[in-house]
C-alpha cells in the first residue's frame, strides 16, 4: 500500500527543492530551444499535466478513482468560451473565474451525489455523471455548438491592467508554466496538511476514519470540489491554448486517460501525473509517426501499459513516493 | 466550515494518566442502555439489555461465542443503530448517531481485529486521531507545524510503550504492538469512555501482563468497558462484570460474585 510518509532529515527537503527548482528551469527554456510543434507539445503536456494532477488528490490521496474528470475540464474550457465570447473586449481573468465556477459548481452537483458511493460506485457515478454533461453539451447546440463546439478569439495577457499584450506561444508556455507550478505548490500544501492527512487517512482506513471523530463524507466532497476546481483550470488553459471548446473534451475517454497518466506516472505523488502525462503523450506522438504503424499506434501504446502496470505497478515516480510527500 | 475549537484546555505533553489520582467511582453513571435491542431478522443479537456503568469503572463484558458483546460494542459506537432502545452518555441520548458524532461525544474503541492505518507510521496513527479535535480542516499549513498535535500523539506513544518506534509504519509492528497502537489511536481523541475489545487477544503472556498494567494506568481518568475472553484479565480488571448470554443479560456482579454464580458457571466458565 501506500505510505504516509515521516519526518525527512534537512537534506532530503533540500534536494526535492533543487530538483524542483531544475525541472523547473528547464520547463521555462524549453519555448526558447525547442522548434514550434515540440514547444506547443510541451505546453500542452503542462495542462494535462496539471488535469492529472487534479485527479491524483482523489486517485492517490483519498483511494477514490474518478472517472468524472473530463466533465471538470470541459466545463473549464466551455465556462472560459462562455466568458471570451459573451464580454467584450475578451478578458483572461473572466475566462478563468468562468471556467472555474462552471468546473466548481459541476463538482459540487458530482460530489453531493457520489461521494454517497464508495470504491467502484463511486468511480462508476462520477462516469455516469460526466457522460450527462457530455450528452448535454452535445445536444445544446443554440448554446454549446453542438457537436461543432466553441472557437473564439485569445485574450490579451494583462496584468492588473497596468501591462497588457498579446499571446505569443513562448509567453503563454510561460503563462501556463505559472499557473501550473503556483497549482502544484498549492495542491503539495493541501496534502500535506491538517486536511490532507485526513484524506490519507480515509485513503488507508475509512471506517477507521469515522471511529476517530471525521465526517468522512464532508471530507470526501470537498476533496471532490478541489480536485474539479483544478481540472477546470486545466480546461481553461487548453481553451485558451486552441482557442476552441469541443465536446469531444467532455467525453469520458479523456476521464480514462487521465486515470492511465496516474498510474503510469505515480498516483500519491503529484508530479507522477505529470510524468505520466508527459510518457504517454510522447509515446503516442512517436508511435504514431512511424510509418507502418499510423492508425495502429494504440495498440503499441496499450501493450506498454500493460507491460508497465506488471513491472511497474508504482508507476515512474512511485518509489520517490516517500520523499515527494514528506 | 469553521475550524474545530477545543471545548477545554489542552495540556500537550502532558499525560493524563501520569497524575497519582485514586480511581473513584462515582454515583452518577457515565453510561446508561436502556432496553437496548439490536436485531438482524428475526435474530435479536442485543435483547433488551439495560445496565448503568459508573464514573471511572472498570467494567468487563464476557460471555460465549455470539453472545452479543461485539454487536454491543457496535451499537454504542454508532456503526449499528440500535433497534430499539436507548443509550444515555453523560446525560444525552445518543443512540443512532454515526461514529464520528459518537467519537465527539468522547466515545473511542478498540477493534478485536486489528484496526488501525497500515501504511502510515505509528506517529501518524496517533498524530490523525488526536487531530481529530483541533484544527482538522486547516489546509494551508504543513500538519508538522501544529506541535500541539504532535507533542500530544508522542505522549500517548510514550504511554502505551511505544516510544522510539514513531518513524516506523505501523504494518511493521508485531501483533502485540499493535494491539497497543490500537489502544493509542483511541486515546488519542480524548474519551471520557473507552470501550477495549478484547484488548489482549493474540498476545503473549508478558504482553498481556504490560496490557492489563496499561489498562489500569490509563483508568485513572477513564471509564472503561472491556470485553475480554481471558478471563484472568477480566476478573483481575475489571470492578464490576456483565454477563451476556444469547444477546441478553445472564448476569451482574463483582468477579467473585460472578465466579460464584451456578448459571454464569453453566453458560460459559465450564465450557
Amino acid at each position: 500500500m501506500t505510505a504516509i510518509s515521516a519526518a525527512p532529515p534537512r537534506t532530503r527537503a533540500a534536494g526535492y527543492w533543487i530538483a524542483f527548482a531544475m525541472v523547473v528551469g528547464l520547463l521555462l527554456v524549453a519555448p526558447l530551444v525547442l522548434p514550434p510543434f515540440w514547444q506547443r507539445f510541451a505546453t500542452e503536456i503542462l495542462i494535462w499535466g496539471l488535469l492529472a494532477m487534479s485527479s491524483d488528490i482523489l486517485i492517490g490521496y483519498t483511494g477514490m478513482v474518478s472517472f468524472g474528470h473530463s466533465a471538470f475540464f470541459g466545463l473549464g474550457m466551455y465556462g472560459a468560451a462562455a466568458a471570451l465570447l459573451t464580454v467584450k473586449p475578451p478578458s483572461l481573468s473572466l475566462a478563468l473565474i468562468y471556467g472555474l465556477v462552471a468546473a466548481g459548481g459541476a463538482a459540487v452537483f458530482v460530489a453531493y451525489f457520489a461521494t454517497r458511493l464508495r470504491e467502484i460506485y463511486f468511480a462508476i457515478s462520477t462516469l455516469v455523471f460526466s457522460q450527462i454533461f457530455y450528452v448535454i453539451i452535445f445536444t445544446w447546440t443554440e448554446v454549446t455548438g453542438g457537436e461543432n463546439g466553441l472557437t473564439f478569439g485569445q485574450p490579451r495577457l494583462s496584468i492588473l491592467g497596468l501591462w497588457s499584450d498579446r499571446f505569443t506561444p513562448t509567453t503563454f508556455h510561460w503563462f501556463v508554466l505559472a499557473v501550473v507550478v503556483v497549482s502544484y505548490l498549492v495542491v503539495r500544501r493541501i496534502t500535506q496538511s491538517p486536511f490532507g492527512m485526513v484524506l490519507q487517512s480515509i485513503r488507508e482506513n475509512e471506517p477507521r476514519t469515522r471511529a476517530i471523530g471525521y465526517p468522512v463524507e464532508r471530507y470526501k466532497i470537498v476533496a471532490v470540489m478541489l480536485s474539479g476546481l483544478f481540472a477546470g483550470l486545466a480546461g481553461v488553459l487548453y481553451a485558451l491554448q486552441n482557442k476552441f471548446a469541443a465536446p469531444d473534451f467532455v467525453f469520458f475517454v479523456v476521464s480514462g486517460e487521465v486515470v492511465i497518466f496516474n498510474v503510469m506516472g505515480g498516483m500519491g505523488t503529484l508530479v507522477g501525473p505529470f510524468a505520466g502525462a508527459a510518457f504517454f503523450l510522447l509515446l503516442r506522438e512517436s508511435l504514431s509517426r512511424l510509418p507502418y504503424l499510423a492508425e495502429y499506434y494504440l495498440i503499441p501504446v496499450g501493450i506498454i501499459f500493460i507491460i508497465m502496470i506488471i513491472f511497474l505497478p508504482q508507476g515512474l515516480l512511485g518509489f520517490l513516493r516517500r520523499r515527494l510527500n514528506a | 466550515m469553521a475550524p474545530h475549537t477545543p471545548q477545554r484546555s489542552e495540556r500537550p505533553g502532558t499525560l493524563r494518566c501520569s497524575a497519582s489520582r485514586v480511581s473513584v467511582l462515582s454515583a452518577s453513571p457515565i453510561l446508561k442502555t436502556e432496553s437496548l435491542t439490536v436485531r438482524f431478522g428475526g435474530l435479536a443479537a442485543v435483547n433488551n439489555v439495560t445496565i448503568s456503568v459508573s464514573r471511572g469503572e472498570i467494567r468487563g463484558i464476557i460471555g460465549p461465542n455470539g453472545a452479543g458483546k461485539s454487536t454491543f460494542f457496535n451499537c454504542l459506537t454508532g456503526v449499528l443503530r440500535p433497534t430499539s432502545g436507548r443509550i444515555v452518555f453523560n446525560g444525552e441520548d445518543i443512540a443512532g448517531l454515526p461514529p464520528h458524532a459518537i467519537s465527539r461525544k468522547a466515545i473511542a474503541r478498540s477493534y478485536q481485529i486489528t484496526n488501525i492505518l497500515p501504511g502510515a507510521t505509528v506517529l501518524e496513527n496517533v498524530r490523525i486521531a488526536s487531530q481529530s479535535r483541533r484544527h482538522n480542516w486547516s489546509m494551508l499549513r504543513h500538519h508538522r507545524a501544529y506541535g500541539d498535535i504532535i507533542a500530544l500523539a508522542r505522549a500517548i506513544l510514550a504511554d502505551v510503550g511505544l516510544s522510539g518506534k514513531e518513524d516506523e509504519l505501523a504494518s511493521n509492528l508485531s501483533h502485540g504492538e499493535q494491539r497497543n497502537l490500537e489502544i493509542g489511536i483511541a486515546l488519542a481523541t480524548e474519551p471520557k469512555l473507552l470501550c477495549l475489545d478484547e484488548p489482549t487477544a493474540g498476545m503473549s503472556v508478558a504482553e498481556t501482563h504490560a496490557t492489563v498494567d496499561l489498562v489500569r494506568r490509563i483508568a485513572r481518568d477513564l471509564t472503561i468497558l472491556i470485553v475480554e475472553h481471558d478471563m484472568e484479565v477480566v476478573m483481575g480488571l475489571a470492578h464490576t462484570i456483565t454477563v451476556l448470554n444469547y444477546g441478553e443479560v445472564l448476569a451482574e456482579g463483582r468477579p467473585t460474585e460472578i465466579q460464584a454464580n451456578p448459571r454464569v458457571q453453566e453458560v460459559y466458565l465450564k465450557t
